[in-house]
């Protein structure tokens, strides 16, 4: 968290996003699932951040949450310095096209029942990005760098294969000219041929159009090829942080070790240790007490049941949440 | 010999490939390019829909069922209240004829007697008094014979004092003097206990005063009598003198002739009827009847002759059952006399205007007619307009409704949603049928404009059944909502306009339009039932259920079939059609169902 301010094009502060459960005839709450609990990370502008972790952590809420698409329960997101949560309704519309979401089933992210120029251009219309006269060249140009052909623009979703369809999601977003686009698990829905051609246009796109991206996967290869950080959410927190390499190389908490020995090596010669863990993901609605993670922890020592451990930046730029390592840097 | 044989192999094989690789570059190439024409969603339905043998026999149906009611109104040559008659004899009531026994009564030119003061003779009639007093004037009441009376003013002229025989005559105008005949007739009148008494041309009356009595002389004011005296001259009264005198006559029973006014009667009576003939020299003729009967004609502009009334008051008396009497063509026409109680009514067969019901099929009448006499097959016609249109506008309405109630509920959520589900829950314990026969009688009793009251039946009907169409459209637009294409909509900036109606809408469509086809069958099968039971569309105002509601008795069921059965079976193809259409677009509309 050293890093220039100015140049971090989304910072999360605090962010929690708590789901409230009422039961019963008078909608009283009884309790609260934390999906998102305390979580901060910034992202430097022109870079990809990756987020991976188990399905049910809360990735998505982190992205949905980000577009304020879901309202937060507490904490910050800032965006080029603007607190979303706190703009109006006019205010919000109006920085709506600079952050955009590309979702992981790319069958239902379309409306069934609008060609596909239509998809791509309404809201460059809505929002009165382009002159009226250039709004057709505009989107060609648009469908073109997405992979996608003119003569589509008449076409109807049902009529594309799920890769042509999430060029499509890819399209509508790069069409509004945004800085940020959050992808939430945009590959998983595809097979792998296909995958690696999302990747690559992503990143092309990512060159041309000076983006940043959040990247959501559960595919930890995927976020390796793509991301330059990582973090690891566990239950709904951020058990470790830091850039594409170190966190490969040397990953130190015990979840992102198991985590991180789970990825296929494609050399039947090499011995790799697997870590298994033990039970699943416990409840977010009712979560352990301590470190969250000391149920399936192998490492489980008597201060993890107790005390809940402090994101700490335990090498430069690598931060982990976790009893194992006392901060060696003070910051 | 090995190498070149490996060469051929290899040549074959590269023309081989050539081969396919052009075949397929001109004729089969997967690439976009190649591919044909793709199609909107709509036009996947349209298509989809036009395979479906059955959605088309039902299309073909509707599309008749229009021809005929709204093409076909404007070709058939009747209207739809146009009443058909035809020319016929029928048994019809011509005379009344009462045998009287209330007390008429005349009134004397210039002299006021009304309802009124007839009620105070009545009274004291029966109670057997000679005098009356209404109007602070005193009537004397004078009795000429049995059942007939004379009702006069008496003007006092003299007091009289009679102690034991011994009279005196005080005079109570100066001047004013009695001869011995009239002191005669007084004598005798107060010993007879008369109240009046005639001397010469003059009439007195006698007046009992305390001790005195009080002599006066009278002026006529009415006769009341049981007879009735009608003169030939319909027009002009016979006059209050002619009719005292010819009483007088007729009672008097030895002289059956009288004079009055110069002019000599005679009487001619037979029984209870009397005849009464002006004589001028040698000849005479008829000039009035006089008789204890009233004859009326039924009919206001009919005028019945005195020799009519004659030879009917005649057949009367005799007990006949039939009379003949000549009509003015001199045809003998046969009358049928039948009694009750007090009152005998006269038959005729007369030809008249008759309305040709209930009439077989025939060239001019397709389908025959109706009990009112109204072509079927026109209000066939008529009919269907007023029912699809009902059927369409209250789909419409309906629609409408339920779009916006389930809209708003669907997309909004939270209160609005929990509101208006209530409100839906609600209608939907309504028990519809009693609802509607309670609006219908109420209807009824406000005596609603048949026209407007087809406009009610539309609006009720709209408003009762929206709440199906609004819980469809919620459903669909709370899992919509959530739909990833919703989210990245609202990513993008889109105002909520937009969202609602551009992608909400357009993907709730195809449902709604299923239900509402599937619906109208539902609206014309109820309009048919309300108007059925008479709550709908009301006579004149032709509609399907109302056709058939005209068919009340098993006798009509049985012999006239060709009036309830073409409407049933219309409502039958109609609903079936727009079944069949509606089940057809939902095949059509759902992609996964492949036949």
């Amino acid at each position: 968290m050293s890093e220039i301010k100015d140049d971090n094009i989304i910072e999360v502060k605090n962010l929690k996003k708590y789901y409230p459960v009422s039961s019963g005839l008078f909608s009283k709450v009884k309790y609260f699932v934390k999906a998102v609990d305390d979580i901060s990370f910034n992202i430097k502008r022109g870079t990809t951040m990756g987020l991976v972790g188990e399905s049910g952590c809360g990735k998505t809420t982190v992205g949905k949450t980000i577009l304020r698409l879901t309202d937060k329960t507490d904490g910050q997101i800032l965006f080029n310095g603007i607190d979303i949560h706190a703009l109006n309704r006019k205010d919000l519309r109006a920085i709506r096209p600079k952050i955009q979401i590309i979702f992981q089933d790319p069958y239902s992210s379309l409306s069934p029942r609008m060609p596909v120029g239509e998809i791509i251009g309404e809201a460059v219309r809505d929002n009165n990005l382009v002159p009226k006269e250039d709004f057709d060249d505009y989107i060609s140009k648009v469908m073109l760098d997405c992979g996608l052909q003119v003569y589509h623009k008449d076409r109807y979703p049902h009529e594309f294969s799920g890769g042509q369809r999430q060029r499509i999601c890819i399209a509508r977003s790069i069409a509004l000219n945004p800085d940020f686009i959050v992808c939430d698990e945009p590959v998983s829905a595809l097979d792998v041929s296909i995958q690696a051609q999302i990747l690559n246009l992503l990143m092309e796109l990512q060159e041309k159009y000076s983006l940043t991206y959040l990247f959501i996967s559960h595919d930890l290869s995927v976020v390796e090829h793509i991301s330059d950080t990582v973090g690891v959410m566990y239950l709904g927190s951020i058990v470790e942080y830091s850039d594409k390499k170190t966190i490969f190389g040397n990953p130190l908490h015990p979840y992102t070790q198991a985590l991180f020995s789970a990825i296929p090596v494609p050399d039947p010669d090499i011995k790799k240790e697997r870590i298994i863990l033990e039970g699943s993901m416990p409840s977010p609605a009712n979560p352990p007490s301590g470190c969250k993670f000391h149920t399936r922890c192998r490492h489980c020592m008597e201060i993890c049941k107790h005390q809940d451990p402090q994101i700490l930046e335990v090498e430069k730029g690598h931060l982990v949440a976790c009893h194992l390592y006392p901060s060696k840097i003070r910051s | 010999m090995d190498k070149d044989k490996m060469d051929k192999d290899r040549e074959n094989r590269k023309d081989k490939i050539d081969r396919i690789t052009e075949y397929t570059d001109i004729d089969n190439g997967l690439s976009d390019v190649q591919r044909v024409k793709v199609l909107s969603p709509g036009m996947l339905v349209v298509r989809r829909f036009l395979r479906n043998r059955l959605a088309i026999i039902g299309f073909v149906i509707i599309t008749f069922m229009f021809l005929f009611s709204f093409v076909g109104g404007l070709l058939t040559p009747y209207n739809e209240t146009q009443v058909f008659r035809y020319i016929g004899t029928m048994s019809k009531e011509y005379v009344s004829v009462t045998i009287n026994e209330e007390f008429r009564f005349t009134v004397a030119e210039g002299m006021s007697y009304g309802n009124a003061a007839h009620a105070r003779f009545i009274l004291a009639k029966n109670r057997g008094d000679s005098v009356f007093t209404h109007n602070d004037d005193e009537y004397h009441i004078i009795q000429e014979a049995e059942d007939f009376y004379r009702v006069v003013l008496s003007e006092p002229k003299a007091r009289i004092t009679y102690i034991r025989g011994v009279m005196s005559v005080t005079p109570l105008e100066n001047g004013l003097s009695f001869d011995e005949d009239v002191q005669n007739a007084i004598r005798q009148a107060i010993e007879t206990e008369q109240t009046s008494f005639i001397v010469g041309e003059e009439q007195y009356t006698l007046t009992r005063q305390g001790r005195d009595y009080v002599l006066g002389t009278i002026e006529d004011v009415a006769i009341e009598s049981l007879l009735i005296t009608d003169g030939v001259n319909t027009n002009k009264d016979l006059g209050f003198g002619f009719k005292l005198a010819l009483e007088k006559a007729l009672r008097s029973g030895d002289s059956l002739s009288f004079q009055f006014e110069g002019d000599f009667y005679e009487i001619e009576e037979d029984e209870n009827v009397a005849s009464v003939y002006k004589v001028t020299g040698s000849s005479r003729e008829q000039y009035a009847l006089i008789s204890q009967m009233a004859v009326q004609a039924i009919s206001p502009d009919v005028v019945l002759t005195i020799e009519f009334k004659t030879a009917l008051e005649k057949a009367i008396v005799d007990g006949e059952r039939k009379f003949t009497y000549p009509d003015d063509a001199g045809n003998a026409i046969v009358y049928d006399i039948n009694r009750i109680n007090n009152v005998y009514t006269v038959k005729t067969e007369t030809r008249t205007h008759l309305i040709s019901m209930h009439e077989q099929p025939s060239s001019q009448h397709w389908l025959g007619t109706d009990k009112h006499g109204m072509d079927v097959l026109t209000r066939l016609m008529y009919g269907g307009r007023i029912s699809l249109m009902i059927g369409f506008l209250v789909v419409l309405l309906e629609t409408a409704l339920g779009v916006v109630m389930g809209g708003l509920a669907g997309y909004f959520g939270k209160w609005v949603d929990m509101l208006i589900m209530r409100i839906v829950d609600v209608f939907f314990c309504i028990p519809f049928l009693p609802i509607l026969i309670i609006l219908g009688s109420v209807m009824d009793k406000l005596d609603v404009d048949p026209q407007k009251r087809i406009y009610y039946l539309m609006l009720i009907l709209g408003i009762m059944s929206w709440p199906g169409i609004a819980r469809m459209v919620r459903g669909q637009i709370l899992s919509l909502r959530e739909q990833e294409f919703m989210l990245a909509a609202e990513a993008t900036g889109l105002s909520i306009y937009r969202r609602i109606f551009k992608h909400l809408i357009p993907n709730v469509i195809p449902q709604l339009i299923v239900l509402a086809t599937l619906g109208l069958g539902g609206v014309i099968l109820y309009e048919s039932t309300l108007s059925f039971l008479g709550l709908g569309v009301k006579f004149p105002f032709a509609s399907w259920g109302n056709i058939i509601s005209g068919v009340s008795t098993a006798y009509e069921m049985t012999n006239f079939w060709f009036v309830w059965i073409p409407a049933g079976l219309l409502i039958l193809l109609t609903v079936l059609g727009f079944n069949f259409v509606g089940d057809g677009l939902r095949d059509a509309f759902d992609p996964k169902m492949k036949r």
